[in-house]
């Protein structure tokens, strides 16, 4: 019963599909619209879904008391320094790093829940999908960061100046974004929440302790010292501390957005690699 | 609509593999415009795999498909514009409500604005899913997500419609919905490839059927032609004991087609002169003294298609 392939079928129906054969601009406009329709989306999965901002905003204030109130005295006496204008800014840090980690488990559960199968028999940008997922995140970000500023700024932090505030904010969620690549790789390859929530503990939370986000490096031991000092949490936490005070952090900051810039690389062929394989 | 029909799927050939299990074995067929063509087969026939080739989810390993004219493998950007899909299991955004999904798959389709808000209002209105258009997904009834998902199917207007299992877990009165959906797209040219388990659906629906089982086809044809073969009602004995059971399978042996299950003592004749010929079997079985515990003559299932099938 079935026919030679013919490959130069010609259609006559009335109402003939307008099919075109997308170029490379085609994909670039179409990677573009797309990723602006998944931003939607996913803002609006945000808005209906409030407790997921809270949650990254309550325990980035958890963190601020508790460093603040309870290691405070001992780590601020130490380091010389007023600790609420030191530690808001590693606390920014923590908290974009952790909101990032909603990237990969939103995007485990798309492909739990199925929706991206039907992504995958559209005509769109497959990119798209996590593309829009990362901006809906930082946007996301932001409003936890401003929120924690907020409760620091209570809680005696001030900004040198408005431009100094804009950067210290900035930084962080420019190391959130790539994270969020990273979380993405992740999830396409486990595809399941809950591993890769457990997993995010095993690399999170060392990477946090070992950095300068709450007190200064120069008290770990030698052979960890380097390592904690080059790190990206460590390097957006020094440059946005610089940045809150108004000094300029042209190292720490060149040192961040190559960590952005190579983490980036690295991460958005990976997860698009990962993802394609994943359905 | 074009006076010839035209052959809108074209399959020759695919083949999948898994590792070493092979889903899929050399399959061909055609779907012409308008038409609905019904995939039959059991669990892990190969259906789905089937459908996921066709809509570009999964690479096909040997074999050629092609959809209007465009080549399956090597063109799936232009196949994406002509397929609608609505896979075995919902793909929906459980967190938006009906209407909020239609215009996600509607902008990701490059439709917008007042066409696509004129589209969705228009399906919204056609498929009877005003109610809950501005619930959220996730907490719509099954058969309401079901209907979302099909309908997220049509929003570009697609010229062949992959339909996997459309109305498994469905009520009856869901399932008169969905099938009166197909047929109207049907009716306007939409040329339709449907996988479904039960029999009765394939025959209400599809112009043409193609039996599948371990990935290849057993059977091909139009319900009614297939339907002289599998319509013949089925005698089914249960013993009572394993000397019974042995002793009636030899006194029926000489029957076509006819199934055993020494587990549940049980035996399946397909009956090729109705009812009435259960009577010269049972007293057959009767007159050699074999203790029946039940019987009973009842309408083919999906099970006596494939004994009378894969047995032949
Ligand atoms: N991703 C996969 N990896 C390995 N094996 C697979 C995969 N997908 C399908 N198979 C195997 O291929 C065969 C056909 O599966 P398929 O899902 O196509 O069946 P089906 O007819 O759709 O069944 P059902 O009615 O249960 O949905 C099965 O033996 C299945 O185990
Ligand atoms: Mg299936």
């Amino acid at each position: 019963m079935a026919g030679k392939m013919n490959s130069s079928t010609t259609i006559d129906r009335l109402d003939a599909p307008q099919v075109i054969s997308p170029n490379v601009l085609t994909h670039l406009k179409w990677a573009m619209q797309d990723t602006v329709t998944i931003t939607w989306r996913d803002m609006v999965r945000t808005v209906r879904q409030p407790e997921m901002l809270m949650f990254a905003v309550i325990m980035g204030v958890v963190f601020l008391l508790l460093f603040n109130y309870v290691f405070g005295g001992v780590i601020g006496a130490g380091a010389g320094v007023n600790y609420i204008q030191y530690v808001v800014p590693g606390v920014l840090v923590i908290t974009a790093l952790n909101g990032a980690q909603q990237t990969g488990t939103g995007l485990a559960s798309d492909l739990s829940e199925g929706v991206t199968n039907r992504f995958m028999s559209l005509p769109m940008s497959q990119v798209a999908v996590i593309a829009g997922r990362t901006i809906a995140d930082s946007i996301r970000n932001i409003l936890g960061l401003l929120l924690v500023v907020l409760i620091g700024v209570l809680m005696g932090f001030r900004f040198e100046s408005f431009s100094s505030a804009v950067l210290t904010v900035l930084l962080p969620v420019g190391i959130g974004y790539a994270f969020s690549w990273l979380g993405a790789a992740l999830a396409a390859r486990l595809r399941n929440p809950e591993t890769l929530g457990m997993l995010s503990m095993f690399w999170l939370f060392p990477l946090m302790l070992a950095s300068s986000a709450f007190a200064p490096t120069e008290s770990m031991p030698r052979w960890l010292q380097g390592f904690a000092e080059y790190q990206p949490i460590s390097t957006a936490t020094n440059a946005a501390r610089a940045w809150s005070d108004g000094s300029p952090a042209r190292t720490d900051s060149l040192l961040t957005l190559a960590w952005v810039a190579g983490i980036l690389a690295v991460c958005v062929p990976l997860s698009m690699h990962l993802y394609r394989k994943s359905t | 609509m074009s006076i010839k029909a035209q052959t809108l799927i074209e399959v020759s050939e695919i083949s999948k593999s898994y590792g070493d299990r092979e889903a899929v074995k050399n399959l061909s067929f055609s779907v012409a415009e308008g038409t609905v063509l019904g995939l039959l087969g059991a669990n892990g026939a190969g259906k789905t795999t089937i459908v996921n080739m066709l809509t570009t989810l999964t690479s096909i390993d040997t074999g050629h498909a092609s959809i209007c004219g465009y080549d399956v493998s090597s063109q799936p950007y232009e196949i994406r514009q002509l397929i609608g899909l609505a896979g075995q299991f919902a793909a929906i955004d459980e967190k938006l409500t009906a209407r909020e999904n239609l215009k996600l798959f509607g902008r990701l389709n490059k439709i917008s604005g007042r066409n696509l808000n004129a589209r969705i209002d228009d399906l919204l209105q056609r498929f009877r899913m005003a109610d809950f258009a501005d619930q959220i997904a996730g907490t719509c009834s099954g058969g309401q997500r079901r209907r979302l998902d099909v309908v997220s199917a049509l929003i570009a207007k697609p010229a062949t419609l992959f339909l996997d299992e459309p109305t498994t877990g469905l009520d009856p009165r869901s399932r008169a919905d969905i099938w009166e959906v197909i047929e109207d797209l049907a009716d306007e040219g939409t040329s339709v490839l449907l996988t479904t388990q039960y029999l009765h659906e394939a025959d209400r629906l599809a112009d043409e059927i193609v039996l599948i089982d371990h990935g290849m086809i057993v059977a091909s044809g139009t319900p009614d032609e297939l339907k002289r073969e599998l319509n013949r009602d089925v005698l089914e004995i249960h013993l009572d004991s394993d000397v019974a059971f042995r002793s009636a399978v030899r006194l029926v042996n000489d029957q076509p087609d006819i199934g055993t299950d020494e587990n549940a003592m049980t035996i399946r004749i397909p009956l090729s002169n109705g009812a009435v010929g259960s009577l010269a079997l049972l007293r057959r079985l009767d007159d050699a003294g074999v203790t029946i515990r039940d019987f009973q003559v009842r309408r083919p299932t999906l099970d006596d298609v494939f004994l009378a099938f894969t047995d032949a």
